[in-house]
């Protein structure tokens, strides 16, 4: 596969935008490092040691507590089974860095939660009102939103994509037809759809999705229909099908690589939107349930518990560095595929 | 919210399963052999040193939709202020828990053990001077059975179970009820409550009509102030005509009521912080222990109460439904029970605060099964019985799997204040190799999917009133597998159906105990509800210049500054506290001043059931 040699000037601009490019090698390396947070955040050990037969818990099945000498069959406690072998020598445990998951409620007796930040207890950025460590619950939190939001994305601009480019391709009345249809369907209510969808049935990741992308799909349309109208009577296509093109082809293969740019420039932000639209709904309710691991959940103890401040800077702060990024890139992005750079001769 | 829905669904059953009109009739002529009773002989329970005065000011979450007791949106938490500012025909002393004079000043009971006569007070008048007569009750029939009132509810039980009121001359009234009860229960069963004659028109636009109007009462506050989106003002009749009687003297203190909408509880909080309010409830653990510090309770201006009661509670826990796959193993049931670590809900995220509810219905006296303890969480017994139901091995994730099927159950429930307690209780679970899998939905719809029987775990709670506890609704088989019953269980046992048939159909109240106490044990051995928490103390602040009698409250307040009777259901416990004027400009000025007084934190234990905990 070639490269263009516009895609590789682009690339070669993005990558001058300092800001752009740094925050997104960061934001790269955090969608990996949560593909992998099973091993970095977890309960789960890392590898275990034991009568000289190691052991790797932390993908596949569970390891009841019987397998180490203990006396349950329920999953071992990696940190208790470490403070036991630290006082016998029967093995060792390597733990991830904080060795908490996001579900578990680590309580202790005499004292309630939130329990503040502590390095002690390895609840880095403290414990949410049941237990729960916040690390956790933000990493795990994260990978779902960023999971929701890049499905969100691919739905709405599959739809939002083939719609516009159809409507500014084929124009006439198929054009005006849809062209109602969105105006009505973008005056339906979302908020309160998807307050009826979470009062009536229970609200998993598939629905949300659903839901979201019923009503996300329309914005793009209108930037395709444009980029499709203007791209449509350029000489090339003209030339194209002079030759025999057929539509798909046309469409396919001369127009939309061209209006790439306008897609690509809104990527970031619909990546922030999603993110905030799923963290906006889990804080007034209406999103994933509990106990799924949100920022918005966290967000709405943050604000019932402001005597417990580390759980609303943690939630607030990442949710700023996270937005930060994304609009740096997409800064970055809009920047290196500016048309203006590229149309006119130096 | 649920709690409006289960008095509400309660009443929609007993409606549509009961036989209508067994075309009962109050007789012609008053029976000549009545023996008329009254109660004056029980103590009284306000101050005497209670003063007169002051403005009690307090708040709403929302604006009332309607100033009607009745009809389409009356039932909002307004609706508590116009109803107990109407008396009852008779109240229940808070303490003896016996019937003491209100609206009637003797009571009498008929042969039938269905019927009973009341003489209404000679006094007794509507806050605009007009006489309450027994045509005032003859009205009230008429008007609750009224299609225009678009009331399903009380159209239903002023037909099925109150089958007739009956005027005998001005100051008679006769009530009969649906099936006969012991004496006591028979009032309280089918009370009556009256509606003013010369104030309704019964029009086809009732609803709209009178939806603003102030409706005259023969409680102590009438309202004078609404201005609507902000608050209501009420101010005492100081003409009340029950001011001098026995049980209510010292009583209803402060000159106006205001109550002013503040739509969240930390705001509210604020408020109370700041003075513009007077008093602030502190039952849930988070406001007890972390918010209720600072500076105005530090130095003594706000003074903390913690008073125990003994009330009937609020029935609460899991509710499994029996026609499940999974959940009609009775062994499943009692392992789940088993599974369920409530100690360290309470001992954790409660914080000590709440106590396990040992049985289904609890606080009813005499009635209470003593003999029942919950199942604590035993990993060990939960095996066993597990195992008894052929669930012995344990999947890739550690959740039990019996043929290929995970032992996954889920939890429906509509309140999200809940979710703190059932994650823990999910984790626990977990180690018994069974996941819970939680279902939060709006509290509306929750209770729907409930009632649809469409559950496999219902959280709630039910409301508990009355004064002895209730099966039919919950157990009998007539409301198992149907849906918009409140047996929630489908619990289905023929055995029991003969046991609550005679419980229902008995007037004696020892038999009808010994029958308790054995329904109490069949419920717990099938293992189809798991109870939970259980609160049996109210917890408030106030500032200082409000008083309280010496004993604070009586066996069965269920708010210490209760401006009527809001709370405690029938029991005519609340108006002891007065607001004291003077000891108000005093600590203003203290506070101006910088002056501390020493902290104060009351606790009161006399009404502690330590034998149910």
């Amino acid at each position: 596969m070639t490269i263009s040699p516009l895609a590789r000037k682009q690339w070669h601009r993005f990558k001058s935008i300092k800001r752009g490019y740094y925050a997104a090698l960061a934001l790269a390396g955090l969608l990996v490092m949560s593909c992998a947070a099973e091993m970095l955040v977890n309960n789960r050990a890392l590898i275990v040691s034991y009568q000289g037969k190691l052991y790797f818990p932390t993908y596949g099945a569970f390891l009841p507590g019987s397998t180490f000498g203990l006396g349950y069959d329920y999953e071992t406690n990696y940190r208790e089974l470490r403070s036991r072998f630290a006082e016998s020598d029967d093995g060792w445990v390597l733990m991830p860095p904080v060795p908490y998951n996001a579900f578990e409620n680590d309580l202790r007796e005499l004292t309630y939660p939130p329990y503040p930040p502590s390095f002690a207890t390895r609840h880095f950025l403290g414990t949410d009102t049941t237990g729960r460590d916040i690390v956790a619950r933000l990493v795990y939190g994260f990978r779902i939103a960023i999971g929701f939001s890049l499905m969100l994305l691919l739905c709405n601009y599959l739809i939002g994509i083939a719609v516009g480019c159809a409507m500014g391709f084929w124009g006439g009345a198929f054009d005006l037809f849809f062209q109602r249809v969105i105006e009505v369907w973008s005056n339906v209510p979302f908020l309160y759809v998807i307050m009826i969808v979470a009062s009536i049935m229970v609200p998993t990741f598939w629905t949300l999705t659903f839901v979201m992308v019923l009503f996300g799909w329309m914005s793009m349309t209108w930037y395709m229909r444009t980029s499709t109208y203007k791209e449509k009577t350029r000489d090339y296509v003209m030339a194209a099908r002079a030759l025999g093109a057929s539509s798909t082809r046309i469409v396919a293969r001369h127009i939309l690589p061209n209006t790439v740019s306008v897609i690509v420039t809104f990527i970031p932000f619909s990546i922030a939107s999603g993110i905030t639209a799923l963290t906006a709904l889990d804080y007034l309710g209406f999103g994933l349930l509990p106990p799924t691991p949100s920022w918005g959940d966290l967000l709405s103890q943050g604000t019932d518990n402001l005597d417990s401040p580390w759980i609303v800077t943690s939630v607030v702060t990442a949710m700023i560095v996270i937005l930060l990024m994304v609009t740096y890139i997409g800064e970055a992005i809009r920047e290196a595929f500016d048309p203006k750079r590229f149309t006119f001769y130096e | 919210m649920s709690e409006l829905l289960t008095g509400l669904s309660r009443a929609l059953v007993l409606a549509t399963l009961l036989v209508p009109g067994i075309a009962a009739a109050l007789p012609d002529r008053l029976p000549d052999n009545l023996v008329w009773i009254t109660n004056e002989e029980d103590p009284t329970y306000a101050a005497p040193e209670a003063k007169r005065g002051g403005t009690f000011r307090t708040s709403m979450q929302s604006f009332p939709l309607t100033l009607r007791r009745v009809g389409p949106d009356s039932n909002g938490g307004f609706a508590q202020y116009l109803r107990y500012n109407q008396m009852s025909l008779v109240e229940w002393h808070p303490n003896t828990r016996r019937p003491i004079p209100s609206l009637a000043s003797h009571w009498a009971f008929d042969a039938d053990g269905k019927t009973v006569y009341y003489r209404i007070d000679k006094d007794a008048r509507w806050s605009d001077g007009v006489p309450v007569t027994a045509a005032d009750f003859e009205f009230t029939r008429e008007f609750m059975r009224s299609k225009v009132i678009v009331a399903p509810w009380y159209n239903d039980y002023y037909t099925t179970q109150v089958v007739d009121i009956r005027a005998y001359g001005d100051r008679i009234v006769g009530v009969e009820g649906a099936a006969p009860r012991p004496a006591e229960e028979l009032m309280y069963e089918y009370s009556v409550g009256v509606v003013p004659n010369h104030f309704h028109q019964l029009t086809d636009n009732w609803v709209a009509d009178y939806n603003w109007k102030i409706e005259p009462n023969t409680g102590p506050y009438q309202i004078t102030d609404v201005r609507k989106g902000r608050y209501i003002e009420l101010t005492r009749d100081p003409n009340w005509w029950a001011n001098d009687r026995k049980y209510y003297q010292h009583r209803f203190n402060p000159d106006k009521i205001r109550i002013k909408v503040v739509r969240d509880l930390n705001v509210d909080f604020q408020h109370f912080i700041k003075g513009e309010t007077d008093t602030f409830g502190l039952v849930i653990p988070q406001f007890w222990h972390d918010k209720a510090k600072g500076t105005v309770f530090d130095n003594g201006y706000v003074s903390r109460y913690w008073f125990y009661n003994d009330l009937p509670q609020p029935s609460s826990g899991m509710f499994l439904n029996e026609d499940d796959p999974i959940l009609k193993d009775r062994n499943v049931r009692i392992a789940l029970a088993y599974a369920m670590n409530f100690d360290k809900v309470i001992r954790t995220v409660l914080r000590n605060d709440y106590a396990r509810m040992q049985t289904f219905n609890e606080g009813f006296g005499d009635y209470d099964n003593l003999a029942i303890h919950a199942r604590e969480f035993d990993l060990a017994k939960a095996r066993d019985y597990l195992e008894a139901a052929g669930w012995h091995d344990r999947g890739p994730d550690g959740i039990l799997v019996k043929d290929g099927k995970r032992l996954s159950l889920r939890v429906t429930y509509g309140s999200p204040y809940s979710t703190d307690r059932l994650v823990v209780l999910r984790e626990e679970a977990k180690k018994a190799g069974i996941e819970l899998e939680l279902a939060l939905l709006d509290s509306a719809s929750a209770f729907k999917q409930m009632q649809e029987k469409k559950h496999q775990i219902a959280w709630m709670t039910w409301a508990s009133q009355g004064i002895s506890p209730e099966y039919w609704q919950f157990f009998h088989s007539v409301n198992a597998h149907v849906p918009q019953t409140n047996n929630l269980m489908n619990h289905d046992d023929p055995v029991m159906d003969k046991l609550i048939d005679a419980y229902r159909a008995s007037s004696a109240k020892s038999e009808r105990v010994e029958l308790a106490h054995q329904l109490e044990q069949m419920v717990f051995d099938s293992g189809a509800i798991i109870s939970s928490f259980k609160v049996p103390y109210t917890r408030e602040a106030a500032w200082n210049w409000v008083k309280l009698p010496a004993w604070l409250g009586t066996r069965t307040t269920d708010q210490l500054f209760d401006p009527l009777e809001l709370s405690a259901g029938v029991y005519s416990a609340g108006g002891l506290f007065w607001i004291d004027v003077d000891e108000k400009r005093r600590i203003r000025a203290a506070m101006a001043a910088g002056e501390r007084f020493a902290p104060v934190l009351k606790k009161d234990e006399t009404y502690r059931r330590r034998d149910l905990e």
